[in-house]
């Protein structure tokens, strides 16, 4: 059916032009970010600017790696971000399980209070949870400068957005296989660790790798609770690297941005079917 | 479904305990602080009353910043759904590269408000930023504009960022609406001779409304708070005038030693959201009733 391809050939064009202001501004700081990265650092602050470097310039790099303390911060990042995923994940299990499973008193204010949860955002309670963090005893001071009391923040805050997430999948998993299961004699809870939990495997997969990004994108709680340079996350530490800075290394800052965002950004662009699926039925319901 | 009326508050016992504690230690904490006098270290003295809500009302800074905040909301979720509705009607239509579509408009999700400021903070550098000699080649501007020394230039620039990365967000939510609308009822209307627009004033947008609902509310609740592009980008400056409430209430705990003000601010705040959610609430159930 050639009038039909060459139809799709046309509706194509046409939805490509129609997106292409919104494809030039999303793919505009991409760009930037890029270019600057592997541009010399004397090409980077000379004026006149130019789009293109004159070559590649791969040290940025590792200078960069050197001077900002990348490997510690980055270690950090990751550490934060997978505990309080594992913590967020493996708290928001039960709770999905019992909202796509149960009619219960109570249910519908459980979902209004991680509403609330959601509204008093990290940045409305940043003074309080600073205060929570400095009166809790830790070793020889309280929780201000350690990865423990963010860890505990991001847990918490994350919790909503994780049992939405997995609600939404849990309810599309068939309960006949568990009742299966209890005719044979397994008991509900053994039913749902060997029948149900295999099933709703990528569902926790896809919920916890968005709620590690979402950790690892955070601001403003490690902004305000982190203290010490050996403690900051890569956002932080390459916040430093701009705000209140006389001269500012953009070749540098550049290229820990690359480093920071393309992991996440490959495997947020490789999952992000998923999360059309699970938010909307989740928050709509 | 389970008569036990336990097990299911055993399971959302661990969730629930640990949101509580993180969520309303500090809530009563910034109460608390709000009606006393606090010092720049933090030390609680006396009992104050309402003194920090009248110092901030009588702080023009303030007023003009909550005047801000409600123009940045607005026009940040208007233009977020303004762009949403289109590319979402697009994304859906069957065309060669729609996956990569879909992919690239998902991409500012992906990478951390902080990050995108700062990219857009270097790319409008007044000398050295890619903007100014994109705009320079193409001949829109004469001579280097000094994008973020202006608050004039400036806000609008931090808004047009801040519809920019809450756009996948909101077509997220829009697809997954389109995806459950039925493709037989456009047929039929096609049969009955409705013209493209026609469906979509009298199809799509009904079929949509909800979750344009729960798009405008979830982001009203993040833009009202978000602190990053703002905050890396002018700091709420030049001359406090692109400050909205979380940057100038950041500024006061943090910066200039007012806590109990900034306190006073984060109820303010609290209150406001509470006001638009209970207000939403209500008309969602007027027009349940109709």
């Amino acid at each position: 059916m050639p009038s039909k391809n060459k139809s799709k050939l046309k509706r194509s064009i046409l939805c490509w032009l129609a997106l292409s202001p919104l494809v030039i501004v999303i793919l505009l700081p991409f760009a930037v970010m890029l270019l600057t990265a592997i541009k010399p650092a004397d090409e980077v602050l000379s004026y006149p600017p130019r789009w293109l470097p004159s070559r590649i310039a791969w040290e940025n790099f590792f200078v960069m790696w050197e001077e900002t303390q990348f490997g510690t911060a980055l270690k950090n990042s990751i550490v934060i971000s997978t505990l309080s995923t594992v913590l967020a994940v493996g708290i928001s299990i039960p709770a999905a399980y019992a909202m796509a499973r149960f009619r219960f008193a109570g249910q519908a204010g459980y979902r209004r209070f991680l509403l609330v949860t959601q509204m008093l955002s990290p940045i409305l309670l940043v003074l309080g949870l600073f205060r929570l963090a400095a009166a809790i005893p830790y070793g020889d001071g309280n929780l201000v400068d350690t990865h423990i009391g963010v860890i505990a923040t991001y847990t918490a805050l994350n919790t909503a957005f994780a049992v939405w997430m997995l609600q939404s999948y849990f309810a599309t998993i068939p309960h006949d296989m568990e009742e299966a299961a209890w005719l044979e004699g397994c008991s509900k809870p053994r039913a749902v660790l060997k029948v149900f939990l295999p099933l709703a495997m990528p569902a926790m997969v896809v919920t916890g790798i968005f709620t590690f990004i979402n950790a690892w994108n955070e601001f403003a709680v490690i902004y305000t609770l982190i203290r010490s340079a050996e403690n900051k996350t890569v956002t932080v530490q390459i916040v430093d690297l701009v705000a209140g800075r006389y001269t500012v290394n953009w070749h540098h800052v550049m290229a820990a941005a690359l480093l920071a965002t393309l992991p996440v950004a490959v495997l947020f662009s490789w999952l992000q079917k998923y999360l059309v699926k699970g938010l909307s039925l989740g928050a709509v319901k | 479904m389970s008569k036990r009326p336990l097990a299911p508050w055993l399971l959302i016992l661990p969730s629930f305990a640990l949101a509580l504690f993180i969520v309303s230690y500090p809530f009563f904490n910034i109460v608390w602080q709000s009606v006393h006098e606090v010092s720049r270290f933090g030390q609680v003295r006396d009992f104050s009353g309402v003194a920090n809500f009248a110092t901030i009302f009588a702080d023009p800074v303030f007023m003009t910043t909550l005047w801000r905040t409600l123009v940045w909301t607005v026009c940040v979720v208007g233009g977020t759904v303004l762009v949403a509705v289109p590319a979402s009607l697009i994304l859906v239509q069957d065309f060669y590269g729609r996956g990569l579509a879909r992919t690239i408009t998902m991409l500012p999700w992906s990478i951390s408000l902080t990050m995108t400021a700062i990219i857009w903070r270097w790319a409008f550098n007044d000398e050295f930023g890619l903007i100014n000699l994109g705009l320079q080649q193409l001949g829109i501007i004469n001579q280097p504009l000094h994008w973020l020394a202006d608050p004039a230039l400036a806000f609008p620039l931090e808004i047009m960022i801040g519809i920019l990365v809450s756009v996948p967000f909101t077509v997220t939510i829009f697809l997954g609406g389109l995806s459950s609308v039925p493709t037989d009822i456009y047929e039929a209307a096609r049969m009955e001779g409705a013209n493209a627009w026609q469906q979509f004033r009298k199809l799509t947008l009904p079929l949509l409304r909800p979750f344009i609902n729960i798009a405008i509310v979830l982001n009203v609740i993040y833009v009202f708070n978000s602190f990053p592009i703002i905050w890396v980008m002018t700091q709420g400056g030049p001359d406090n005038g692109t400050h909205i409430l979380v940057t100038y209430l950041y500024e006061l705990a943090f910066r200039l030693g007012r806590p109990g003000e900034a306190a006073a601010v984060s109820l303010v705040m609290l209150l406001m959201l509470l006001a638009f959610t209970g207000l939403y609430m209500r008309m969602q159930r007027g027009e349940h009733a109709e």
